[in-house]
């Protein structure tokens, strides 16, 4: 039956891309599972493939490929699920296709980013070596229900998998008290900061009180967002001890992507990787697609930073800052991918934005809202002033940006994610999903 | 009744001054709600009028809220409201009772104005007592009823304070059902979504100064007229007398508006 739904669905897969229809990222996966529920359990169960599931509001696709790319750069062999397609079905989709004609799963490792609300059923199916979790941030209420809720499923999930070693934020209180919850398991790591930081969380903050208690958590140091140096005065629950807390390269831009490569340099470590292979092999990864991805387009150069709820864009705005950005164009979606609910905005610091950016487009389903925003991050309310150039066209969007960016300056485009599947297509001239 | 009228005036002129009260920034604040703050921030001082935010939360003394003339309390997560319920009956209940009864204006949203309703039934028949000072209620049916979520578009009554011919547009999401009694009226009608409780059309309430509401996060953002009112009402509470707003220019929030109708087909 298993090997029944991998021919099938390598042979839709293939038509599927002969036919320029898309790479067909979850079809095979749901007809496997509609032949045999089990199919990604009894699939792993006849394979030595070590799983390693990731979970996580930002950073899941971003520190899969980290991962992937130290492993592979050592010679191993990886399987893993495109990004977006991390539900049951996209997993099974990724065992499908690269699964041989025998039936059989050949692969080292396989790496699976798993959606917030699916990591439960997940673990019904799947027994993996290692869950890495990285933060909980809000993101889309309108899908995921709230933080809180998210992280207790997740420590309910894990309670009775005590052989499964866990590797996790020990700067993200929500995070980092899951870990100290179970007690039975054999292996809780942490990674985590120790530098200086500020000192008050941001706006966006979502978990400055503590998870146990409910008392305002006190921070020495706030890195971003609500992730630190924390303690509660109250029960005295503390940010746990840290298994590693820097490393000698960073491939990416932004502290967010600091904490992406140490989750996965920790867990490289523990696969018996040394730093000097971990290094190697950081030196020759690839952004993955729109998260600091650049691409070179009309003898320009642009760069994308995926910015899909508060966080992620204040790290942005930030990153942006340091990299000198002029020109920047914002597209902001409400489809199902990205929530349809834009509310979020408010909560995102644009203040900042302001202060920086000489030329700011604005596009997207909903670029008037963007634009009100904006309007009410500055001082007056003069539209010449506003320097806000709105314009709902996707294309003629990039245009016009590319318009306002000098030869040698690069065009910064911060999307919200089918924002960034749309222009990413335009600039591209391919579709990735 | 002297009739001022308000222009853009530089600070160095201000005329009027309105502390605006955001309760529970740190822990009502799910959604965007930090957006009515801004609006009602930028709208204030865009004319003249200095508008301070006064952010009270769990311990802080309860004296500065006496001094507000404006309470924005928006949504929260579950755990979250736990612990601002207790805060609230360890003193600050009476105080916004007082304030609400006194007609300071006030946006209640979501969580908060359920809160300020009788009780909240969960799903597994657990009561959790409110304010009283809404006389409604709310039920939750728990998972197996679908949360009421979307655009939404609503009608502010006639005769209600705050009435504009504008119609309201915002977004709304939440689990619980809220019925009104017959002692309250509701803050609007429905024409798109679901409002109160999905059936008989109305939506929020209305008790003297103070609005509750499921349209959530940054409601404001898209109903300026609604925000001028709530700050003429504040104003007119404050000093005592009838102050007219110089009109903003509001073509941005009406683009925006647009957006939503049409999707909704509908006319503005």
């Amino acid at each position: 039956m298993n090997l029944l739904a991998i021919l099938l669905g390598q042979f839709i897969s293939f038509i599927s891309r002969s036919f320029n229809l898309g790479n067909g990222s979850t079809w095979p996966g749901h007809l496997a599972l509609k032949l045999n529920h089990h199919f990604i359990s009894s699939l792993l169960k006849n394979s030595k493939t070590q799983i390693v599931l990731i979970a996580g509001t930002n950073g899941k696709t971003t520190t899969s490929l980290l991962i992937k790319t130290i492993l592979e750069s050592n010679g191993k062999t990886t399987i893993h699920n495109s990004s977006g397609a991390n539900l049951l079905n996209g997993i099974a989709s990724a065992l499908v296709l690269q699964s041989s004609w025998t039936g059989k799963l050949n692969t080292d490792y396989a790496i699976f980013e798993v959606d917030e609300n699916a990591l439960s059923k997940v673990l019904q199916e799947i027994d993996p070596q290692y869950v890495l979790l990285l933060n909980l941030f809000r993101d889309q209420l309108d899908r995921y229900g709230e933080v809180a809720n998210v992280a207790k499923k997740w420590a309910e999930a894990l309670k009775d998998e005590p052989t499964i070693s866990l590797i996790l934020n020990a700067d993200d209180p929500q995070i980092a008290f899951i870990g100290q919850q179970l007690f039975n398991h054999k292996k809780v790591q942490y990674f985590g900061l120790s530098q200086q930081g500020i000192n008050t969380p941001e706006h966006a903050a979502d978990s400055t009180y503590c998870p146990r208690c409910g008392t305002k958590l006190n921070y020495k140091t706030v890195y971003y967002s609500h992730i630190g140096n924390w303690e509660c005065p109250h029960c005295q629950l503390k940010q746990p001890q840290t298994t590693i807390e820097d490393f000698p390269y960073m491939p990416l831009e932004g502290l967010y992507n600091v904490y992406n490569t140490l989750a996965a340099v920790l867990l490289c470590k523990d696969l018996d990787l040394s730093e000097k292979q971990i290094e190697a092999g950081l030196k020759s990864f690839n952004p993955a697609f729109g998260r600091q991805e650049k691409i070179e387009y009309a003898g320009k150069q642009l760069q994308f930073f995926l910015s899909k709820n508060p966080t992620g864009f204040n790290q942005s705005i930030q990153t942006i800052r340091s990299l000198n950005a002029k020109t920047i164009l914002l597209a902001l979606n409400d489809r199902f991918a990205d929530g349809t609910d834009v509310s979020w905005i408010w909560d995102v610091d644009f203040e900042k934005l302001s202060d920086f950016a000489d030329n700011i487009i604005i596009t997207g389903d909903r670029a008037y809202d963007l634009a009100v925003r904006l309007k009410y991050s500055r001082q007056k309310m003069t539209n010449e002033k506003l320097k806000v150039n709105i314009e709902t066209d996707l294309n003629t969007s990039i245009q016009r940006a590319l318009g306002s960016t000098a030869q040698t300056e690069t065009l910064f485009i911060l999307p919200t994610y089918t924002a960034m599947l749309d222009i990413r297509k335009i600039v591209s001239g391919r579709k990735i999903l | 009744m002297t009739n001022t009228r308000l222009k853009n005036n530089n600070l160095s002129s201000i005329l009027y001054t309105l502390k605006i009260g955001w309760l529970y920034p740190d822990l009502m604040s799910t959604y965007g709600d930090r957006g009515n703050i801004i609006v009602l921030q930028k709208r204030c001082e865009w004319r003249g009028i200095e508008a301070k935010i006064e952010k009270i939360s769990v311990g802080n003394d309860i004296q500065r809220l006496q001094t507000v003339d404006f309470i924005l309390m928006g949504g929260a997560e579950d755990r979250q409201q736990e612990i601002v319920s207790k805060d609230l009956k360890a003193g600050k209940d009476k105080i916004l009772r007082q304030l609400i009864e006194n007609k300071i204006p006030g946006l209640y949203i979501c969580g908060a104005y359920q809160f300020l309703g009788k009780y909240y039934k969960e799903a597994n028949g657990n009561i959790i007592n409110g304010l009283g000072i809404f006389d409604v209620y709310t039920e939750n049916s728990g998972s197996n009823h679908t949360r009421l979520i979307g655009d939404i578009v609503s009608q502010i009554d006639p005769g209600n304070p705050f009435f504009n011919f504008d119609s309201l547009i915002g977004f709304e999401n939440h689990g619980g059902r809220t019925y009104l009694s017959k002692n309250i009226k509701p803050f609007a009608q429905v024409i798109r979504g679901f409002g109160n409780n999905g059936k008989d059309q109305t939506e929020g309430a209305i008790y003297k100064n103070s609005i509750g509401t499921y349209l959530h996060g940054p409601l404001l953002s898209k109903n300026p007229k609604l925000a001028d009112c709530l700050i003429k009402t504040a104003l007119t509470v404050k000093y005592k007398k009838e102050i007219n707003l110089e009109p903003l220019d509001d073509n941005l929030e009406d683009s925006a508006r647009r957006v939503i109708a049409s999707r909704l087909k509908l006319q503005l």
